[in-house]
């Protein structure tokens, strides 16, 4: 009788425990497990605005890959004057192998692109054919730039070798799912390897984009990115034939105010931006573009200052001089600053029309060819007396047109990499100078063995 | 495989149950067994028939039954520690009261994992504190009462801000990256003490508990003793046990203290004639103008100012402690009760800094027949903390000592003056509020069935329910609230639901051995979710709620959950009362572990040989009580985070839209860390055990620790959370009772001391200190030893600070010189001394609390001990800076911005030994001639006093520290951490 009790209460407690095992298989609440994140179109797509996500934040255009090639070319230019030791490094050229701008910058770059991969490899999921074109476009682009703005800070310039054969960075063209995946150790492709896996990355984005994508990359964004690439490999007909279609797709047009692009969202100037709002942003503190650029009352922390001996070669009737600089009247006040950067929320600019004249009438100019237009007509564009308050030029010479180009592009991230491709020298380095290629992160070099080489002199 | 030990578990159990029915009796008899000095029932007393094999122990309540032959006459009673008792069988039965023989202790009934047990018979190693040992102190919380009273229990306050978390060390430290602090088990309920609020200073969950309302506190150290926590006993577990209610008049018992508190110990800074001096110097010998380089610092003209400001003490204000309690407890044979109430005041010594707590508490426990009890112990507490932020905040108060005293504290308007070098705390305190409330409820309810008298199933739920509520409003004066004001609010409920079901078997198999087992299944889940909002911009300082904001700028809402599904039993079998063995295996499933790893087993094993029961030994008048035990057995530890072995996908925002990135990726393997612990102790009495103690070895080798290792972040992630690491803790334990004393004046006094040896023995890659600290984890070293650039005093002929190089030579140039181990944070040994007097109605505690090595690094000194590089105010001691070739010193040179001796370096290690008169009560018993006109039981007034002297080397606060703010793999770093208060209170205890 009483066995009986205590069998039936040895079963019920053994059911009881049957039901907690289930019980055991909890789902996180602010997380999705990777095994059923990504399984519809939508996901597909969430994921694909997840790459902009990434681009957005401060390893990347959010702050880097827009501040960093002005602070680098610092000398007569700019100067830092912020106490964060890792910007000032960069603008010194004595950077550290953990220097903390480019380790998060290197980070985050893989990070958007195992996200492209991993959209990449999800297309089959999508449906849709327009859609799942459009998505592979993107994630292509996404793929392209990174390795593009990867080889440019972290590797020996274009041209540095007769072959390009310098280590350039490492080519990832599929995504990790496990720790086998994770702890794999590539090496660093040369750089003629990773430009020309750019160049494929972006032709076919540009083939498989659609002429109109909203907010986020369209066919013309990956032809302006192509036509940096170009322009940085010195293939001037190439880099003319991408800003030209750039130019002729009639989609853009330059506005008649030259801060319009800074100060309102997604004008026609632009051609690929970067969305940011009052939540969403690369930050109102520590990290940001305004952040670091501005001095006004309760915005910025004013790091960035404009070297006299660079605002006086505009001219003095330049329209750009009065409205793209001021003079700071919050942190640090007193010293000139740039007005293209001066609110947390606004949208960054990464390629505007402007840039596409300006190759195009540079590259026509090196052709001795009229492509598209002549390049008095383009530079007509840029410089004239209602835009800049400047008269037009006439027969404008390959000097002219670079000059033009330093100081329309100012600090929207350049000028580091025209230095480069110019082979000129900023202060006392030379355009292929190892001061002037990051470090790859310390951190990466120990954690494949060495695998992935360190830069020379670091 | 575990499926089959599970159910040979259950079968196991009915197995018993067989034997059991297999014995046929006659005459049922029933008695209670108590002790005569106080009536409480005495557990586990042999109870056997003259001339006969039947027998039977007495239970929790005293309580016996047996079947007795018709012919049986007397029954024998015997128990470790009384004389033996025989006694007829047809006389009264219901008090039976047995003699102490002397022998105190051994008798005393031990709580552990899932039951009790009596001291005698435990082969483990097991701490107790019983509450009667802290009670009227003024403690802060109460897991600081075990602080030099319990061995192996290594404790660090961290600093005196009340109602922050402890650093709580069970024999060494277990974890690298999971929590290291120990499991806490309240009355059978698995409670919360993480810390789950914003604070960058982690908060306390357990300092609303009310430490008169603790019975005792038990801490499990060893495998035997806590392996039946399985997967989360690696860290030791403390569990504590509430008082109850006791059978017969009902009690009144109600007190009332107050108390004063002050620090320790201030900082000695200089004056303005001091400071004027190094700082004048300072600038000569850096070529500048002082008066011009202190105007560019602050913008202000202070520096011919008159002002003689002390902000090292303004960082202080004077505290209290109050608290009124009252307690009711009683019942009759079926139903006890409990029923306490207190509420407790203490403000801090640190500006601001105040802890409030309510408790009520109602236990009660009804038999409904002989066969069924059920009970229920209901507790809710509130907490009021205004809390303080991090040492590393500028809002630490104890941050004003780096001031200059040429500023004045506040300007003539009355405000607080705000053009100090940094931020002027003092601003803080006049325009913020930051108010942390909690409410806890620490509950459970049990229903025992006795299914036959030697089978009792056990089924009880458990409830940790703690609501934290944050509010903060910064006014548009403080440095974070500017320009309009900020205001958050932020909300976080954690639930623990815990449901346990055991059978409990205990049964005299013959005369000579006795056996008991348990079985058991537990499943557990807990939950965390908050959600929090932030508003800026109010109309004036007035309007502190966030539905007065212009601007919501930040909000939130959060959730994360675990569960536990688990099995376990024990067994322990005695033969002859002298040779002891026991055993347990526990099986914890958890959500947290890997979906490819869920389940963990947790087995121990234990043996003890009371030598004294032996026949060589029994008669013997010198060795009164011997025991050798030994145990082995593996633990767990379970905090690895809930949801570290998924790869997981999280939300990013991209302007208005958002999308999906990869947030982590895991390993489905990946489960808890594993210890294997050794320990052999003995147990001794000697002189009628007047003398007694415990000595204890013990071996802790724990391997797949958690660690983040580094991957290529080429491939989307930097780091992969794998088991990998390992560490060893190798440690003594000594415990000495004595009574020194006995008679009229009463001196009893015990001493424990403990010690570990850390070894990190498997670590990926070293774990280096960060840029201001020197806390590291390396192989083969002790956890977080210190490591860096070796100070090598200052140069007679220039008084350039030196350091030294690898070859044991000195250089002025930091780049020439090398890192080099430094210091070790771990003591290497702790312990305690206490004595109890009593003469006549007086008595007298007196309790001391040591620490002997332990290695501090002041992160601080690099601003404030730095011969005047900075226009910091600096420690006197700097005032014996070189001042010309061949002065032989410690200080180098001044000279200000230059760097002179700057460098992290040893230059700021002491050695943090100290010994601390931890607690002190002296008490007096007003005699009960005089009590009885107030029909009173009895009164007691008292003084106490908390942490009265300290005696230390360590020229900063308070040795006893620990910044919780940098990592946890850095130990002894001191970063403006405010010291521990000392209080000195009277009160009043009656009993009607």
């Amino acid at each position: 009788m009483r066995l009986q009790y205590i069998f039936r209460l040895v079963v019920f407690s053994a059911g009881l425990l049957i039901s907690c095992n289930k019980q055991l298989d909890l789902q996180p609440k602010q997380d999705v497990d990777a095994a059923i994140a990504i399984i519809t179109p939508e996901n597909v797509d969430a994921a694909a605005i997840g790459m902009y996500s990434l681009l957005g934040g401060g390893a990347l255009y959010g702050t880097n890959l827009l501040l960093l090639p002005d602070l680098q070319a610092a000398d007569g230019y700019v100067s830092w004057r912020g106490s964060f030791q890792s910007f000032r490094q960069v603008a010194r050229k004595n950077m550290a192998r953990d220097n903390a701008e480019a380790l998060r910058t290197w980070t985050n770059a893989y990070k958007a692109i195992n996200m492209a991969n991993t959209v990449l490899e999800s297309l089959n999921i999508v449906t849709d054919a327009d859609q799942k074109q459009q998505l592979e476009g993107e994630a292509l682009f996404v793929r392209g730039i990174m390795h593009f703005e990867l080889v440019r800070f972290y590797a020996a310039p274009w041209g540095a070798t007769s072959d390009n054969s310098q280590p350039g960075i490492v080519i990832k063209t599929k995504s990790t799912k496990d720790e086998t995946g994770a702890f794999e150790k590539l090496p660093r492709n040369t750089v003629a390897q990773v430009y020309t896996q750019v160049v494929n990355d972006l032709k076919s984005a540009a083939e498989k984009l659609p002429e109109s994508n909203g907010t986020r990359a369209n066919k013309f964004a990956a032809y302006a990115f192509l036509s940096r690439v170009y322009l940085q490999q010195h293939d001037y007909e190439k880099a003319l034939d991408a800003a030209s279609k750039v130019i002729e797709s009639g989609a853009f047009q330059l506005n008649a105010s030259i801060t319009a692009v800074f100060d309102n969202k997604n004008t026609r100037e632009s051609v690929f931006e970067i969305q940011q709002n009052d939540q969403n942003n690369a930050g109102t503190a520590n990290d940001g573009m305004a952040t670091f650029y501005a001095s006004l009352v309760g915005i910025g922390r004013a790091d960035v200052r404009m070297v006299s001996a660079f605002l006086n070669t505009y001219d003095p009737n330049d329209l750009r001089l009065s409205q793209w600089y001021y003079e700071g009247v919050g942190a640090r006040p007193g010293n000139m600053y740039c007005s293209k950067w001066k609110s947390f929320s606004q949208n960054l600019p990464v390629i505007r029309l402007a840039e596409m004249y300006l190759t195009r009438a540079e590259c026509n100019v090196r052709l001795n060819s009229s492509v598209g237009d002549t390049p008095e007509n383009d530079v007509a564009k840029i410089i004239n007396p209602l835009r800049v308050t400047l008269p037009e030029i006439t027969n404008p010479t390959l000097d002219d047109i670079l000059d033009i180009r330093y100081h329309e592009l100012a600090f929207e991230g350049v000028r580091i990499h025209d230095v480069k491709r110019l082979k000129i020298m900023t202060g006392d380095y030379n355009w292929d100078a190892n001061e002037l290629v990051f470090p790859i992160p310390q951190r990466e070099v120990d954690a494949t063995n060495g695998i992935i080489t360190q830069n020379p002199g670091y | 495989m575990r499926i089959l030990i599970r159910y040979a578990m259950y079968t196991c159990v009915v197995l018993c149950l067989f034997l059991q029915s297999a014995f046929t009796q006659t005459k049922l008899i029933r008695g209670k067994v108590v002790d005569s000095k106080d009536g409480t029932p005495i557990v586990g007393a042999t109870v056997r028939i003259l001339n006969s094999k039947v027998l039977t122990v007495t239970n929790a309540e005293g309580v016996f039954e047996l079947k007795s032959p018709e012919k049986a006459t007397t029954l024998i009673i015997t128990f470790v520690g009384f004389k033996s008792l025989e006694t007829p069988i047809d006389s009264d039965l219901s008090n039976l009261k047995l003699e102490d023989a002397g022998t105190q202790s051994l008798s005393e009934v031990v709580v552990v994992g899932y039951g009790t047990k009596i001291k005698k018979d435990i082969t483990s190693s097991i701490s107790k504190v019983t509450g009667k040992e802290f009670e009227n102190l003024p403690l802060p919380s109460f897991e600081q009462a075990l602080q030099g009273r319990a061995s192996g229990v290594f404790i660090n306050s961290g600093s005196g801000k009340l109602g922050q978390g402890l650093n709580i060390r069970i024999r060494g430290i277990s974890s690298i990256s999971a929590n290291q602090q120990p499991f806490v088990v309240i009355d059978g309920v698995p409670v919360l003490s993480q810390p789950i609020g914003s604070y960058d200073e982690p908060d306390n969950p357990l300092a609303t508990i009310n430490p008169d309302d603790i019975e005792s506190i038990e801490i499990l150290k060893d495998a035997a003793s806590s392996a039946i926590y399985g997967a989360r006993a690696s860290n030791g577990v403390i569990l504590v046990t509430t008082k109850s209610g006791k059978a017969g008049k009902t009690k009144i018992s109600a007190g009332v203290y107050t108390g004063w508190s002050k620090p320790t110990r201030k900082g000695e800074f200089l004056n303005t004639a001091q400071y004027k001096e190094l700082f004048t110097a300072a600038a000569e010998n850096a070529g500048l103008d002082v008066a011009e380089e202190f105007e560019a610092e602050t913008g202000t003209k202070d520096w011919n100012s008159n002002n003689d400001t002390k902000w090292s003490d303004l960082s202080f204000q004077n505290g209290y402690v109050q608290q009124y309690n009252i307690s009711m407890n009683g019942g009759d044979a079926r139903t006890k009760f409990l029923i306490s109430g207190s509420w407790n005041d203490q403000k801090g010594i640190l500006l601001t800094n105040r802890l409030r707590r309510g408790n009520g508490r109602i236990n009660i426990d009804h038999s409904l027949n002989k066969n069924f009890r059920v009970g229920i112990n209901l507790s809710l507490s509130k907490g009021l903390n205004n809390r303080l932020y991090s040492d590393n905040s500028f809002t630490n108060p104890l941050q004003l000592n780096a001031l200059s005293p040429l500023q004045s504290a506040y300007l003539p308007s009355g405000k607080p003056n705000s053009n100090t070098i940094y931020y002027n705390n003092l601003i803080e305190v006049a325009n913020s509020k930051k108010l942390a409330t909690t409410y806890q409820s620490i509950s459970n309810a049990f229903a025992e069935w006795r299914i036959i008298p030697s089978l009792v199933f056990r089924s009880q739920v458990g409830l940790n329910w703690n609501n934290l509520q944050e509010d903060e409003f910064l006014g548009r004066e403080t440095i974070d609230g500017a320009p309009g004001g900020s205001s958050f609010s932020n909300q976080v409920t954690s639930t623990i639901v815990t449901y346990t079901n055991t059978l409990n078997f205990n049964k005299s198999i013959t005369e000579e051995s006795n056996f008991d087992a348990l079985a058991g299944i537990e499943y557990q889940t807990g939950k965390n979710e908050g959600s929090s909002v932030t508003g800026i911009v109010f109309p004036d300082d007035r309007f502190t709620k966030i539905s007065s904001a212009a601007i919501i700028s930040a909000g939130s809402s959060t959730a994360t959950e675990y569960t536990f599904a688990s099995y376990f039993a024990k067994a322990n079998y005695k033969f002859k009362d002298r040779y002891l063995l026991g055993a347990s295996y526990r099986i914890d499933g958890s959500s947290r572990f890997g979906k490819d790893n869920r389940y963990g087993s947790f087995p121990a094993a234990s043996a003890g040989w009371i030598i004294s029961e032996e026949n060589f030994l029994r008669n013997s008048s010198a060795v009164s009580f011997l025991k050798l035990r030994a145990s082995y057995g593996r633990t767990g530890n379970a905090e690895i985070g809930n949801f570290s072995s998924r790869s997981l996908f999280q939300a990013a925002a991209y302007a208005n839209i958002s999308g999906l990135i990869t947030s982590q990726l895991g390993i489905p393997t990946l489960s808890w860390e594993k210890t294997n612990q050794f320990d052999v102790g003995l147990d001794f009495g000697f002189a009628n055990n007047r003398i007694s103690g415990e000595v204890d070895y013990f071996d802790k080798d724990t391997r797949d620790l958690l660690f983040n290792v580094p991957a290529p972040a080429v491939n989307g992630f930097t780091t992969i959370t794998k088991n990998i690491g390992a560490m060893r803790n190798r440690g003594w334990e000594f415990v000495l009772n004595a009574t020194i004393l006995n008679g009229l004046f009463r001196w009893t006094a015990s001493a424990n001391i403990s010690t570990y040896v850390n070894k990190v023995t498997k670590l990926v890659v070293p774990v280096p200190p960060q840029s201001r600290t020197l806390g590291r984890l390396a192989e083969g070293q002790p956890f977080g030893q210190f490591y860096g650039l070796k100070y090598a005093g200052v140069d007679p002929s220039n008084g350039d600070a030196l350091y030294f190089k690898n070859d044991g030579s000195k250089t002025n140039d930091v780049s020439e010189a090398e890192d080099m181990i430094v210091g070790n944070p771990n003591p290497d040994y702790y312990g305690g001394i206490n004595s109890h007097f009593s003469y006549r109605g007086f008595d007298l505690d007196i309790q001391c609390q040591f620490v002997k090595g332990g290695d501090i690094y002041n992160m601080a000194g690099i601003f404030q001990s730095v011969n005047g590089d900075y226009f910091d105010n600096q420690t006197v001691d700097q005032m014996k800076y070189w001042k010309k070739a061949g002065d032989i010193t410690d200080i180098p040179q001044p000279r200000l911005y230059e760097g002179n001796g700057t460098d992290k370096s040893s230059r700021w290690v002491q050695d943090g030994s100290y010994f601390r008169v931890k607690s002190v009560n002296l008490g007096y018993n007003i005699p009960r001639s005089l009590l009885k006109r107030f029909k009173m039981d009895n009164a007691r007034v008292y003084v106490a006093g908390l942490n009265l002297f300290t005696f230390t080397k360590y020229t900063g606060y308070d040795p006893e520290v620990n910044a919780t703010y940098v990592n946890s793999v850095t130990l002894g770093h001191d970063f403006y951490t405010p010291p521990q208060a000392r209080t000195i209170s009277v009160g009043l205890n009656i009993g009607l």
